[in-house]
């Protein structure tokens, strides 16, 4: 069993390209097979559901619809609704701040667990594998733990900052304080999401060859050198995987937030996807909800635009 | 784990000196610690499933008189959602990819036109929102009679996982060296021989990695579960849970319990796939 | 599960050119071949579905009971299909537009308009229900411009609970003025102890319960800054201010209160009978039920009215109408709605039900003596309900983490309500 010593895929591609390019017709559509099921798939659940999406933000959407299949186009009667509503703007603010702060604290610890599980230790596999149980639980279950773990008066989290003199005597209102809230809920989406950063860049680490490290132990360059100069360069295809991942499923987060603070105190914990279900589930209005969605779904567009460009060799054309 | 018995070619310095076995004990502790403080939410919940007797919001730290009293509800209610869970996610698992993996490769590896636009969309797919995908797909399910059945909560829930794989897979076949399934090709095998036999071998960690996902993406789903399903034929655990959990009253100990039992299985399973990375790890470096 | 995978994929490739139909044929027949199609195609004509929220095996098994209870005379069997309760209308949506409606939707009261707005429902009366004898807040609740879309079997409200040791104690009757309520909850705030306790949630729980100090005080949810709403948002502000009630409070729902409650964490709280089981089932805390405070002595509470209303969906096949229809009227019979309402400990609708309840349950008799005085929150805004109580949300949540004075905070409620119109 041989697995893939050589990474570095910059230093691959090219060259076959010219022979690819001359290849007969039947080789051209079998090469097509491959790929042909999957973009069927993605085609009927994934653009389906978003043509209609974008349909529904230029339409008179109501629960009627539903019963008479009318809806009336109403140009863009949803846009202006929405962008001329104050909660719109700060709900993008708080997914910018969410967004960036969980991907950031995720990235940075899952990154650092990576690095202290690859060593060889005993339990390591264990533990490791065990550090994926967070994930397992379910959202309503989680909640509830974290909202009792992050009381302001008996939470557990306020009684041993309080015992280590950490916490002011009337504790942190965590989630009691529109200014808190937001940090509150990045501290337990990072709780979520260390465990899918840890596992692929733990992945990501062991493909990278043991004799390069032994090679630059041999040359003395220290620990945090060998770091900045060889893992990180060499683990790049994989970070851009996680935090390309990992922007796309933070950005439009809902349940958790709706469990933990339902976008409360004083809307400080509003997002887009909050805002998307209040606006189509709550209020029924459909027309405006897809408005939001299709915003978020603009975001991660151009976001992916902008990283695609930036990290050519690794999203592109392959080889 | 008996990792390190197991790679002495792994590890050239291999003499357990005294200053190692310390090093390595350190680090078991510090790995101890951190799994303390991540999985506190985790044993927040068995605590709280252990003392049925109290208040939720007035729960010891300790379960000091352990009762068992809500792990035999949820035995008892839930055992079948368990096995509903298990097959569903293992399924979409399958599904997931076989389509994934060749449509990775192709991508990967094919040179094929508008293929970075290909792997753009996908990554754009991931952004459509779960609950607008249910809303879409309940009408097209109820006209192929997918509603209520195995099948169609498999096909639904192998998207959650998806795009994630084919984008994974993809960043780690670019880097299969083009010559090695050429070579194989010369061989006589055609390409899709030469994919299962060579690529997907070569494949294995990542395929693992992506399988893991798609199976944890796939266990925690809740809305295509509720959605699809209008009876109780198919219930996964994460719909399971709400036999406790009602509109007004909840029965919290033993949703607690239902969550811990739930996550044993799936546990087990994360244990077992974790030790093939390692072993796929160990071949590599072998080598 | 290997051959189902196997065999999907192969079913796709297949498909090549014509794609989409293709692959719908080969699905469609994957499943009619694996035997794993559950979804019948015609409804049976025997059994009458209903779509509810009771999740919960008691719940689930309670209803199951009475509804069995009635379907037997009449020859017929009921399905429940059960889904949490915030996802009621959005399955209810996604049931019409396919064509595949329950027979009985039983929908949250003040979700009903939305819904008979849609002209999806049938008024009842011409399904073949008998709409007469009920209380006038409970037919208030089920109806939408004047007629009558949906039956409550039982209906709840909001009373005060408290730890009737910790009042003895402290010396203390249960409060019936604002002025009480806080000279009390001061007096009995200790320890860890709090006062009072309620729930300011910014969901439908919050604004539940900000609703009977809204209306006590003279608020109007038409018209939300005619200067009377804010004595509430005050009395609510004062009460954390004064350290009588925990900041924690813009974050319970209902049953977080029940919970620190129960915990003793609270000496008296505002919350509804859905909650007598569990304070019944539990021994660390003796308490007693009773009204609502008013902002003046002699005045009257006006408590919201909550509960669930059952609908009939319109049917080509105006048979199953009547049998939904049938088994509606079997339901909220005198003596079913009697026992019922004892099984859930809601009050029945039927006045003289009502009233056989009120003297078999005295200590529940201050909740079955509000609903009386209870208001439907829909009655005056009809489809404009989720807009205004979440108007509402935001004046209290924003006045209660000190971000607004009471005045700005219904102001700008004004404004958004009336915005989102």
């Amino acid at each position: 069993m041989t697995t893939i010593t050589s990474i570095a895929p910059a230093a691959s591609t090219g060259k076959t390209n010219s022979k690819t390019g001359r290849a007969p017709r039947r080789q051209r559509l079998l090469r097509w097979l491959f790929v042909a099921p999957a973009l069927t798939y993605m085609g009927l659940f994934f653009g389906y559901p978003l043509v209609n999406n974008i349909l529904i933000s230029f339409q008179h959407y109501t629960p009627k619809t539903y019963f008479t299949g009318e809806a009336p186009f109403n140009g863009l009667d949803n846009w202006r609704a929405v962008f001329a509503n104050d909660l719109f703007g700060d709900a993008l603010w708080h997914t910018l701040l969410f967004t960036v702060g969980s991907l950031l604290g995720q990235f940075t610890i899952g990154l650092a667990l990576a690095v202290f599980f690859s060593r060889r230790f005993r339990l390591s596999g264990m533990v490791r594998a065990v550090l994926l149980l967070p994930w397992l639980v379910p959202m309503v279950v989680s909640a509830v733990v974290w909202r009792r773990i992050l009381d302001q008066e008996h939470g557990m989290l306020n009684t041993v900052l309080h015992a280590i003199g950490l916490a002011p005597a009337d504790g942190v209102p965590w989630l009691s304080s529109p200014s808190v809230a937001l940090l509150s809920a990045v501290l337990v989406n990072i709780w979520v999401g260390i465990p899918f950063n840890m596992v692929i860049l733990y992945g990501g680490l062991q493909e990278i060859p043991r004799d390069v490290y032994e090679a630059a132990s041999l040359d003395g360059s220290g620990p945090w050198r060998t770091f900045r100069s060889i893992t990180l360069p060499m683990l790049r295809p994989v970070i851009t995987v996680v935090l390309v991942l990992g922007f796309m499923s933070t950005v439009k987060i809902l349940d958790l937030i709706l469990a933990l603070t339902s976008g409360g105190p004083a809307d400080s914990t509003q997002t887009l996807g909050t805002v998307t279900y209040q606006l189509s589930f709550l209020q029924l209005d459909f027309g405006q909800g897809a408005v939001v969605g299709n915003v978020l779904i603009l975001i991660s567009a151009l976001f992916a635009v902008l990283y695609l460009r930036a990290n050519r060799a690794d999203f592109g054309k392959g080889k | 784990m008996k990792q390190p018995t197991n790679l002495p070619a792994a590890v050239p310095a291999n003499r357990p000196t005294r200053s190692v076995r310390l090093r390595s004990a350190w680090n078991t502790t510090a790995a101890l610690l951190i799994l303390a403080v991540l999985l506190f939410p985790v044993y927040w919940m068995l605590n709280t499933a252990l003392q049925p007797d109290s208040s939720v919001a007035a729960t010891e730290w300790f379960p000091t008189a352990p009762s068992l009293k809500n792990f035999d509800t949820a035995i008892s209610t839930q055992g079948g959602s368990l096995l509903t869970s298990l097959g569903v996610a293992l399924g979409a698992v399958v599904v997931c990819l076989a389509l994934a993996a060749p449509a990775a490769y192709g991508l990967a590896q094919f040179g094929l036109r508008g293929g970075q636009t290909i792997v753009f969309t996908t990554l754009i797919t991931q952004m459509v929102p779960g609950i607008v995908i249910a809303n879409a797909m309940y009408s097209a399910y109820a006209e192929l009679g997918l509603v209520n059945s195995y099948l169609g909560l498999i096909l639904a829930d192998a998207s959650l996982g998806l795009p994630f794989s084919i984008v994974l897979l993809r960043a780690f076949m670019v880097s299969i060296p083009t010559e090695v399934v050429e070579a194989a090709m010369v061989d006589g095998a055609n390409r899709f021989t030469a994919f299962i036999r060579i690529v997907l071998p070569m494949s294995r960690n990542s395929l693992i990695t992506a399988g893991l996902f798609t199976f944890l993406f796939a266990w925690s789903d809740f809305i295509f579960a509720l959605t699809l399903n209008t009876t109780d034929d198919v219930k996964p655990i994460t719909l399971g849970i709400y036999q406790f959990v009602g509109a007004h009253v909840s029965d919290w100990g033993a949703v607690m319990a239902t969550a811990v039992l739930s996550a044993v299985p799936a546990a087990v399973l994360l244990v077992v796939a974790q030790k093939y990375i390692a072993a796929g790890i160990t071949g590599g470096s072998v080598k | 599960m290997p051959s189902v995978g196997g065999r999907v994929r192969a079913g796709i490739a297949r498909a090549g050119g014509k794609r989409v139909p293709a692959l719908a044929a080969t699905l469609a027949c994957a499943t009619a071949a694996l035997g794993l199609t559950g979804c019948a195609a015609e409804p049976d004509p025997g059994t009458v579905t209903v779509l509810n929220s009771a999740t919960d095996t008691a719940e689930h098994t309670a209803n199951q009971r009475f509804f069995d209870r009635c379907a037997k005379p009449l020859g017929i069997k009921v399905e429940q299909i059960s889904v949490p309760a915030d996802q009621i209308a959005s399955k209810t949506l996604r049931m019409a537009s396919s064509d595949s409606l329950t027979d009985i939707l039983e929908l949250d009261g003040s979700e009903l308009p939305q819904f008979a707005q849609t002209e999806g429902l049938r008024p009842l009366k011409e399904a073949g229900v008998d709409t007469s004898g009920f209380s006038a807040s409970a037919t208030s609740l089920g109806s939408y411009d004047g007629v009558q879309y949906g039956v409550a079997r039982s209906v709840n409200s909001l009373a005060l609970i408290y730890n009737t040791k910790l009042l003895e104690d402290a010396g203390i009757d249960p409060p019936r003025t604002w002025a009480e309520l806080r000279e009390a909850a001061k007096k009995l705030t200790e320890g860890d102890t709090y006062g009072m306790a309620f729930s300011a949630s910014p969901n439908a729980d919050g604004v539940y319960q900000f609703l009977p100090f809204f209306w006590s005080a003279g608020g109007d949810e038409a018209k939300l800054d005619n200067g009377k709403g804010e004595a509430a948002l005050q009395l609510w502000k004062d009460l954390l201010a004064d350290g009588s009630a925990s900041r924690s409070v813009v974050n319970w729902n209902q049953q977080d209160v029940n919970d620190q409650f129960v915990a003793g964490r609270a000496a008296m709280m505002i919350n509804g009978p859905w909650q007598v089981p569990v304070l019944s089932a539990q021994k660390n805390v003796d308490w007693a039920v009773a009204k609502i405070p008013v902002p003046e002595a002699g005045k009257d509470a006006v408590p919201p009215i909550g509960g669930t209303v059952m609908a009939v969906p319109k049917n080509e096949d105006r048979a199953r109408e009547k049998r939904a229809g049938d088994l509606l009227n079997c339901l909220n019979s005198e003596q079913n709605q009697l026992q019922w309402g004892e099984s859930v400990n809601n009050v029945p609708t039927r006045a003289s039900a009502a009233q056989a309840y009120a003297e078999q349950n005295p200590k529940l008799a201050p909740f079955a003596e509000l609903v009386t005085t209870a208001r439907s929150r829909t009655a005056k805004v009809g489809t404009g309900w989720p807009i205004v109580g979440d108007a509402l949300a935001g004046a209290f949540q924003s006045v209660l983490t000190g971000r607004t004075s009471p005045e700005q905070a219904m102001d700008r409620a004004q404004q958004q309500a009336s915005a989102g119109k």
